[in-house]
């Protein structure tokens, strides 16, 4: 029984985690460029950058090199913190590595790369983000059904298919499913569809309080939410890359 | 065989000790044989409540590491029949517990009384888990607070996969609310989550609902559990609890704002 682990002579453990994470797809590879953009998003809302840790997605960029070095170096000045590269070729996996950045593969193969591979729960991979014309709903597999309130603390996942939670999922709780996310109850959680990055998912609930919602990456905080919506049945979907919130009645 | 029973919650200062102790009393007041175990080793309260700190000798660490019998350990209470207290330790750490030793003592308990009554610590670690591990049934005690109802929401987890009977797949161990501190008038005027709040977001059977009272200050400063003040409303409320845990239907009271009356002001009734 988990009691007896002595867990005192532990220096760590690993917990599965998906956390909201910000990608910068960069549309241009030219360090200049980049910190004009970035100067000007600074003085609009210079709330958003306080060590914000992003991804830099370079997927739609088609060059071998890139000045990545420079380019951490000016996110940083504007109190962006990238933590990691998403695509590019060889040499740019390279020398994410040597900058200390993770690397993740683009998000097509990533996505059929992990679709193939059943993922338990505590092993939810990173987050991963939309993308146009990500992945096609393929054949869907059976919908995991749960039934009770998912509490503080407890994570479902449904890491092949469609989630259903015959409940409420309570603040502090998790609903994560590869297919889309239905809670019959109140949605008081948090509240992940589309993990492998099928842009074609959405989230259901009768009661909409969650703490975030994600569908295939793009995510909304509670306070990001129309207040308007709060407490109403919804769906969430993605429409143009941004999450879209509508009533259901 | 003996029910057990853990009175859990998660937060601390939240009434489980206050409840424990109560609870207990009012189940031997109704002819059960009952025993309340302080799992709060390092803070020991529950004798204090009880009023038999004086008499403490040996505690539950001694009965588990074998420097004393259970019946050298058990403090026989000076006003109930049929009521008896395992007390913890003030000076032992807490890994001193181990589930062995906790599963040895309650079957050994489990023969001689009705009910066995778990007084946990705070918390969702070792102790805590240790607290509720061998647990029949549950008394979630849970204050009108954002912050205690997210904490009794996180035990109710742990109960449904931490305990005995989740592990080995039998049914699962009963789960009660019990609302604690609960003042109308600060509910009504939007400081606190009301009654239905509570009750919809953790969604378990509400044992009992006990009002924030000066009663409880009063009996704990005097060593007497509350549920002996039948003058008091808290009293009141727990005895209520206590008829509801034996299966009987009491209405709820004390949940709703009470309009001092002239002779409740004259006899002393309602709210003090
Ligand atoms: N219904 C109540 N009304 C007023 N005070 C209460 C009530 N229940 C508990 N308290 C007070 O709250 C404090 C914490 O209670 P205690 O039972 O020790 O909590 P816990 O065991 O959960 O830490 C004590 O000072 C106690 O007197
Ligand atoms: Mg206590």
């Amino acid at each position: 029984m988990s009691l007896k682990a002595d867990r005192a002579s532990l220096a760590f453990s690993f917990k599965g985690g998906l956390l909201p994470m910000t990608v910068m797809e960069l549309t241009s590879a030219d360090p200049e460029r980049i910190r004009e953009q970035l100067a000007g998003k600074l003085s609009q809302s210079p709330a958003f950058f306080q060590h914000t840790p992003v991804v830099l997605s370079v997927e739609r960029l088609d060059e071998p090199h890139l000045a990545l070095e420079r380019i951490c170096a000016v996110c940083r000045a504007h109190k962006l913190l990238p933590v990691a590269v998403r695509g590019g070729s060889d040499p740019v996996k390279q020398s994410a590595w040597a900058l200390g950045l993770g690397w993740f593969p683009p998000q097509e193969a990533r996505a059929r790369s992990l679709e193939s591979v059943p993922v338990g729960d505590a092993e939810v991979a990173a987050p991963s983000s939309a993308a146009s014309g990500a992945a096609e709903p393929a054949a869907v597999p059976a919908a995991r059904i749960y039934r009770g309130t998912v509490r503080s603390g407890q994570q479902v996942s449904a890491p092949e298919g469609d989630l259903v939670v015959i409940g409420a999922v309570n603040a502090g709780a998790e609903v994560l499913a590869a297919g889309s996310v239905h809670v019959y109850g109140a949605l008081r959680g948090r509240a992940l569809a589309g993990i492998h990055g099928n842009a074609a998912t959405g989230i259901y609930c009768r009661e909409l309080h969650a703490e975030l919602l994600s569908v295939a990456g793009n995510y909304k905080r509670l306070e990001d939410v129309d207040p308007r919506l709060l407490g109403a049945a919804v769906e969430v979907h993605l429409s143009d890359d941004q999450l879209a919130i509508a009533a259901l009645d | 065989m003996a029910k057990i029973i853990v009175v859990t919650s998660g937060k601390g200062g939240v009434g489980k000790t206050t409840s424990a102790a109560a609870i207990a009393t009012g189940l031997a007041l109704r002819g059960k044989k009952t025993v309340v175990i302080d799992f709060d080793v390092g803070l020991r309260n529950l004798d204090l409540i009880m009023g038999c700190e004086r008499r403490v000798v040996y505690d539950l660490v001694n009965v588990i590491q074998g420097e004393a019998g259970l019946a050298q350990a058990l403090i026989r209470d000076k006003r109930v029949d049929n009521l008896h207290i395992l007390p913890a330790s003030q000076t032992r750490d807490k890994d001193a517990l181990t589930p062995e030793g906790v599963e040895k003592v309650l079957e050994t308990l489990s023969g001689d009384f009705d009910y066995i009554l778990c007084d946990s610590p705070a918390g969702i670690e070792r102790g805590a888990q240790l607290a509720m591990y061998f647990a029949d049934e549950a008394i979630v005690v849970t204050n009108p607070e954002v912050s205690s109802v997210r904490d009794s929401d996180r035990i109710l987890g742990l109960l449904a996969a931490k305990t005995r009977r989740a592990e080995r797949g039998e049914d699962p161990v009963k789960e009660h609310l019990l609302i604690t501190r609960y003042n109308p008038e600060r509910v009504d005027y939007g400081d606190m989550l009301t009654l239905e709040d509570i009750r919809e977001i953790l969604a378990i059977d509400l044992i009992g609902l006990i009002p924030e009272s000066e009663a409880v200050l009063r009996a704990s400063n005097q060593g007497i559990p509350v549920v002996h003040d039948q003058k008091s409303d808290a009293g009141l409320a727990y005895a209520d609890t206590v008829s509801r845990l034996l299966g009987e239907e009491v209405p709820l009271r004390f949940h709703e704002i009470q309009k001092k009356g002239l002779l409740s002001r004259m006899f002393g009734g309602g709210r003090r």
